[in-house]
């Protein structure tokens, strides 16, 4: 089991700013996302987009905030573990918890700070792909040279799509790109090079349906604009209709949830013992869901925590510039 | 004020807005689409994804009267809807609502 003062859940900036806080309060912290990077919806969704309301920079990338986040993050020394979701928490006799994630992972915390900002990110929802319990369903795309001789569908009009139908083009038997609207809304060029090549594309059309057992056969095919189904044969489904984000596993934590948010006190509790949360994930009376917003509520939990973890500590940590750590930091850097 | 859906989604069906939007905030009455405020995270997905550029930034602006039609397909009992829609949590739970604002219904007849 891996042992730790602190488990952070979420890699966004209010999670990133509590990793830094925590080592500044001479915590050990062990910080998860379910995403494969660092930097959450930031670096997710728009890493080139201008952020004008963080204190101190008048106008700052969003990658180039994250870059900063993890470097200030890295201070504090935290065991990263990325792609990894926090499924599960158990309370234990001494008052401090175990979370399992996904993989298995215990995690012995004696706290743990949620900064799950909108949740994890899980593929959308397509209704005939849930419903089909055979093989076949490629939701990670394999090397192209594993489907060579194999009838794929590929389902869907973003980049993900479109790339992945272009890719694999070449050595599939046949490539057949499904796509619910007229329109993709993948690159240009990306979808220019898909229209000249083998690929079938059948747009403004759904799948209605898959068959075949122990794994994929046909794929049922409805067009908006015709009466009758086609039956496309297939061997490999790709579901490629991007991520949703939803809270999944932390609704079973036995905290409030309003919404797509927890409750919490002023202090950045739960309610649940040792469970606190900081960041877009939080909710109360006046919250305003802003970045800055967060860092605050970070500081706020951390400081908190780490007086419920040592109580002979005071609650103001005393100011960072007077702090030893800090000024090695500096050196270092 | 989170992202506003405006007149020029009026009659366009593309839909690309709502393939986009990671949170599923975008619903679909009868011939316009409307981002719930409450759900929307300003990520800023959707505005390139809008073929007709009806869709508006906080950082823009917004057309007052847009920016409240969009809030009242979520706060007014729409017509054949008893109680207002509310914050559902995702859109796709709910498909099509087959209904509009007064507002649009009304521009809606008038083209």
């Amino acid at each position: 089991m891996i042992r730790c003062d602190l488990l952070i859940v979420g890699a966004g900036p209010a999670g990133l700013f509590a990793t830094y806080y925590a080592g500044m309060r001479g915590l050990d912290v062990v910080l998860v996302d379910s995403l494969a990077h660092l930097g959450g919806q930031v670096a997710a969704l728009y890493p080139e987009k201008l952020i004008y309301d963080i204190a101190g920079m008048p106008a700052v990338k969003g990658r180039d905030l994250i870059s900063g986040l993890v470097e200030q993050a890295r201070s504090a020394q935290p065991q990263i573990m990325l792609g990894e979701e926090c499924a599960t928490i158990d309370d234990q006799s001494d008052g401090s918890v175990v979370v399992t994630t996904s993989t298995g992972t215990e995690i012995g915390c004696g706290a743990v700070l949620i900064t799950g900002g909108i949740g994890r990110f899980t593929p959308r929802p397509l209704p005939a792909v849930d419903a089909y319990t055979g093989d076949g369903i490629h939701r990670v795309v394999a090397p192209a040279e594993e489907y060579v001789g194999e009838d794929v569908v590929v389902v869907g009009g973003g980049d993900s799509a479109v790339d992945w139908a272009n890719m694999l083009v070449d050595s599939a038997n046949t490539v057949t790109l499904v796509h619910r609207r007229a329109r993709f809304t993948a690159h240009e060029s990306s979808v220019d090079e898909l229209r000249t090549s083998g690929c079938r594309i059948i747009t403004d059309a759904e799948i209605l349906e898959i068959t075949g057992a122990p794994s994929v056969r046909r794929v049922l095919v409805k067009a908006a604009d015709q009466d009758g189904i086609e039956t496309v044969p297939a061997s490999i489904v790709i579901p490629a209709l991007g991520h949703i984000a939803s809270l999944g596993p932390l609704l079973d934590w036995g905290l409030t949830i309003k919404g797509r948010q927890i409750e919490v006190g002023t202090d950045m509790a739960t309610g649940r013992s040792r469970v606190y949360a900081a960041g877009d994930i939080t909710d109360y009376p006046g919250k305003v869901r802003l970045m800055v917003v967060g860092f605050g509520e970070a500081a706020t939990a951390v400081n908190n925590i780490a007086v419920v973890l040592r109580p002979d500590e005071d609650l103001f940590p005393g100011h960072s510039s007077e702090l030893p750590r800090m000024l090695a930091t500096e050196s270092r850097g | 004020m989170t992202y506003v859906i405006g007149e020029a989604c009026i009659d366009e069906m593309d839909g690309s807005c709502v393939d986009v939007c990671p949170v599923d905030c975008i619903y679909e009455g009868e011939e316009k689409r409307y981002i719930q405020p409450v759900e929307c995270i300003d990520c800023g997905a959707c505005l390139t994804a809008c073929p007709v550029s009806a869709i508006t930034s906080p950082n823009d602006g917004h057309d007052r009267v847009w920016a409240v039609d969009n809030s009242d397909f979520f706060e007014l009992a729409l017509p054949g809807r008893g109680e207002p829609i509310g914050s559902p949590g995702g859109a796709s739970s709910l498909g099509k609502i087959g209904v509009d604002t007064p507002l649009v219904t009304q521009r809606g007849g008038e083209s």
